[in-house]
């Protein structure tokens, strides 16, 4: 049985704090979700924390998603989308950009570790970086543990 | 001198009033006694003589402006406003959000407002009275106690550290215009204190300032730039994204929702904190944001009107994110 068990699931079990940590995706329909599909063809290794939330366009999220998800139990928020100037709908992710980097600044001052939230852009032909961005997240998470009664 | 402004925010209620160029004024008036200013709407140029002008008059009267505008339809209104007022008026006028032609301001600029609530803590008994003499304060209660208070001391600290004390956008001014530090810096300070905590230390400060909140909605409701009113999410039960537990999470929530919708357009009047009936620190998370935004964009809320809000734009080449 040992033997069996994957390195995926070995990682996963190594987590700190008890339980896993739950990491929640929001990426853009055009690229980021079809760049983690791409992985998924590509049978990429990726850590199996991640639920992922498909938005239309990174200019649909709002902020308070991502406290949403905190207050809901989240230990990690990652948000993925076109490259600026790649957007399916031209200037979605120039909106969603400035909303993004309000929120990095603010989680901190919120008492959420600042590691716990990332925004970046991945295209639907990063398969690789999809893979590098989601290990290095979760990890990052990892290392943090779970959030355990938190004021959000 | 505020009663030089008095004299003639009094004056040029009258005239507007009496040439029929407005419907109503909104100014400020003594409540129930002299120690208490409260917003007034006067309707006839012979009654405006119950406007005053005094370091009480500390409401942001754009507020009235927000829900539907003009009030009743075809109104032209006339609206007194101080440095920080006119801000969010500019904030609401960028966003076509006020009829600018239906609007008479009168410019009023400020000297500071004093905390009436921190003097109620001084005494035990109801104050009846307060008067100012240049930069001091006397405070009279029923029992006929009478103290005296320098200004500088019971000034509400968003007026300590206002840079703005000018309106931005008036028809008409009150008075000269009073001179301005122009330096954002001092806003930011009164938030060292709490940003120098860790991240758990700051956790469990705001998990004990949002305990306290009983999600009474006066802060909304004095929010001159949140103005969704029955669309709010906050109350919304479907999609229910705000809990309508009273509970710290909940509370915090229901704040980020504020702090989040007003983004780009508070510009920290005051108006929340002063509102708040458990005198939460609510400018520790609007101020913050203020901050963030001036660092990462320099934009400051209201200050033009040729401005868009900041997350109504962008520019290509912010440089921002990875």
């Amino acid at each position: 049985m040992a033997q069996q068990t994957s390195t995926a699931a070995a990682g996963v079990a190594a987590a700190k704090g008890g339980r896993e940590v739950k990491v929640i995706g929001i990426l853009c329909n055009w690229c980021s979700y079809a760049g983690a599909d791409g992985a998924g063809t590509a049978r990429l290794q990726q850590p199996l924390n991640l639920r992922i939330v498909r938005v239309p366009c990174t200019g649909r999220v709002d902020p308070l998603m991502v406290l949403k998800a905190f207050e809901k139990g989240a230990d990690g928020v990652l948000i993925s989308g076109c490259h600026p100037g790649d957007c399916h709908y031209s200037e979605g992710n120039y909106y969603a950009r400035r909303k993004f980097e309000l929120l990095d600044r603010l989680i901190p001052h919120l008492g959420i570790e600042p590691e716990r939230f990332r925004y970046t852009w991945v295209s639907a032909s990063e398969a690789g970086r999809w893979q590098q961005v989601v290990t290095e997240f979760v990890n990052q998470v990892k290392a943090l543990g779970p959030r355990e009664g938190r004021a959000l | 001198m505020s009663d030089d402004r008095q004299a003639r925010i009094r004056e040029l209620a009258q005239a507007a009033l009496a040439e029929g160029r407005v419907d109503y004024v909104i100014g400020w008036k003594y409540g129930y006694n002299t120690s208490e200013v409260v917003p007034a709407f006067v309707r006839d140029a012979a009654e405006v003589d119950q406007l005053v002008w005094n370091p009480l008059a500390h409401h942001n009267l754009t507020t009235f402006l927000k829900r539907k505008m003009p009030d009743p339809p075809g109104a032209r209104i006339g609206v007194c406003v101080k440095g920080c007022d006119s801000r969010t008026l500019v904030a609401l006028l960028q966003e076509e959000l006020v009829d600018k032609s239906r609007l008479y301001v009168i410019g009023v600029p400020c000297d500071g407002m004093i905390d009436r609530r921190r003097l109620e803590k001084e005494f035990a008994d109801e104050i009846v009275d307060i008067s100012f003499v240049g930069y001091t304060v006397t405070a009279t209660t029923r029992s006929g106690e009478a103290r005296e208070f320098l200004k500088e001391d019971i000034l509400y600290e968003h007026c300590r550290a206002c840079n703005y004390p000018n309106p931005r956008y008036a028809d008409d001014l009150a008075a000269d215009t009073v001179p301005e530090p122009d330096d954002p810096g001092r806003m930011w300070a009164t938030l060292d204190e709490f940003e120098a905590l860790s991240t758990a230390e700051k956790d469990a400060k705001l998990a004990e300032v949002f305990a306290t909140c009983i999600r009474c909605f006066a802060c909304i409701h004095a929010c001159p730039v949140c103005y969704c009113w029955d669309q709010c999410v906050n109350r919304a039960a479907k999609p229910q994204l705000v809990s309508q537990k009273v509970e710290t999470k909940a509370n915090l929530m229901f704040q980020m929702v504020h702090m989040f919708h007003v983004a780009g357009r508070c510009p920290s009047c005051g108006a929340c904190d002063r509102a708040c009936p458990a005198e939460i620190p609510l400018y520790l998370l609007h101020r913050k944001m203020n901050k963030e935004l001036y660092d990462m964009l320099g934009f400051q809320a209201g200050m033009s009107l040729d401005e868009k809000p900041v997350f109504q734009t962008f520019k290509i080449d912010d440089a921002l994110g990875e």
